[in-house]
């Protein structure tokens, strides 16, 4: 629309000449922001008029109150109650923080326990490999001079847990071929702990006719009689059948295959 | 030092520092006491409704967000208010309008108010011939400042909506004022 056509409108209005339907057309206007509520006659003194008109005053009982409801109100707010901490629109935050806080947990926990496995694979490659550098000295030192690396030797494969067939092989080699006695007791003594494996069981039997220390003889047939080896009868007897054995192991040998019979 | 705005010191009274809402208080209480008296021209009712708008600001200011003006959120509420009371009121409503009448019949208490200006006392009475919607939307008018977007926030519709509603009530305003200033 023409500002030529709002300014007679606007005219109209103010000499008091507007029909209706320009009525009409002059709300749309000021609806649409074209005219201004001021420019018309004696509204913009009316609303003027509003503006200036004081509000009348409250009484001082309204102060009274009031400051006695802020009062009553910040009284309630110091003590906690459980009404108050589930009330929804303030329990809502805590809630979703809350959760929040447990699924962080949650991913975090899941992110740090990933590389778990790795990790105890890494572990069991370098224990591996410390058994493996044990096993290495351990056969190293049995094949020295001294009879105490020969010994350390030997308590060594003690510490291994759970010995290789290469570990146990060396041992039996010490036990039959040591020229020290400690020695080799030191290494029956170690595989006791072997003696339930067939092979290991087997070698120990054959070993008592290898033996001339009355020491270790008296040993393998208290082994014996633990293990309740009767095929070892045999080899025993070869024992009490030869002249250089010493009476006391010869008694001693006898009372053990009594036990294992 | 200057005053915190309306928004700063609603923001305190919703981190729990209620001592503020006094100062808000200290603010609108008269204005607020004004819109009601308009609206009901009842002292000791409009005293209540003041207390309520309050009491509500206290109850409901984890709503507060400070995006928007802290006096159209208070008049939001003041109008709830006030429709809440009527609403809750409506068996006495017949009562209250006999002394309703009786109030506008007696202009006296009215010439005390505004004794010196003869056109505001004119224009009081005016007021309170016009029908309610007419006689609220003016009231916001004068107690926002004009501020028509506000307005419009408040009674949830818009800029230009409002302004065609101040012009009608405006008109009517004008027209009730010219025919008791013919009788004066």
């Amino acid at each position: 629309m023409s500002t030529e056509r709002i300014q007679e409108l606007i005219e109209k209005y103010n000499a008091q000449q507007a029909d209706p339907a320009e009525m009409k057309l002059i709300e749309k206007l000021i609806e649409e922001g074209l005219i201004d509520i001021a420019e018309l006659q004696g509204l913009q003194e009316m609303e003027d008029q509003l503006v200036r008109m004081d509000p009348p005053q409250p009484s001082l009982k309204l102060d009274d109150t009031f400051y006695h409801m802020l009062a009553e109100e910040k009284r309630k707010g110091h003590g906690f109650s459980w009404k108050a901490f589930f009330a929804w629109p303030e329990f809502a935050p805590r809630l979703a923080f809350a959760s929040v806080t447990l699924l962080l947990g949650l991913a975090a926990g899941f992110f740090l326990r990933a590389p778990q496995p790795q990790k105890d694979q890494e572990i069991g490659v370098l224990t591996k490999e410390v058994s493996d550098l044990k096993e290495m000295m351990m056969l190293s030192l049995l094949e020295k001079e001294s009879a105490t690396d020969r010994l350390k030797a030997v308590s060594l494969s003690e510490d291994m847990g759970q010995a290789s067939q290469k570990v146990t092989s060396a041992l039996l080699q010490t036990l039959n071929h040591d020229d020290n006695v400690n020695v080799r007791l030191a290494a029956l003594d170690v595989l006791k702990a072997y003696s339930k494996d067939s092979k290991v069981r087997e070698e120990l039997i054959r070993s008592i006719g290898k033996q001339d220390s009355p020491l270790v003889q008296i040993s393998l047939a208290e082994l014996m009689v633990e293990m309740q080896a009767k095929t070892s009868v045999k080899e025993l007897e070869k024992i009490l059948r030869n002249e250089n054995t010493p009476t006391d192991v010869k008694k001693k040998i006898r009372e053990s295959i009594q036990v294992i019979i | 030092m200057e005053a915190l705005t309306d928004n700063a010191l609603m923001l305190k009274v919703k981190d729990n520092d209620l001592d503020k809402l006094g100062l808000l208080f200290e603010r609108y209480k008269r204005p607020l006491y004004g819109f009601f008296y308009g609206m009901n021209k009842d002292a000791d009712l409009s005293e209540d409704l003041v207390q309520n708008v309050f009491l509500r600001i206290l109850k409901y200011r984890y709503l507060f967000r400070g995006e928007g003006d802290f006096r159209t959120w208070m008049y939001h509420i003041a109008r709830n208010v006030n429709h809440d009371h009527f609403r809750k009121n409506k068996l006495k409503a017949k009562d209250s309008l006999e002394h309703w009448q009786e109030r506008l019949g007696s202009d006296e208490n009215r010439s005390t108010e505004y004794e010196k200006d003869e056109e505001l006392q004119l224009l009081s009475m005016a007021m309170d011939r016009l029908p309610e919607d007419k006689r609220e939307i003016l009231l916001l008018s004068k107690f926002q400042d004009k501020k028509y977007k506000e307005i419009g926030e408040i009674l949830g519709c818009t800029e230009g909506a409002v302004k065609v509603k101040v012009f009608r009530a405006l008109q009517d305003l004008k027209a009730v004022y010219k025919e008791l200033e013919k009788h004066m």
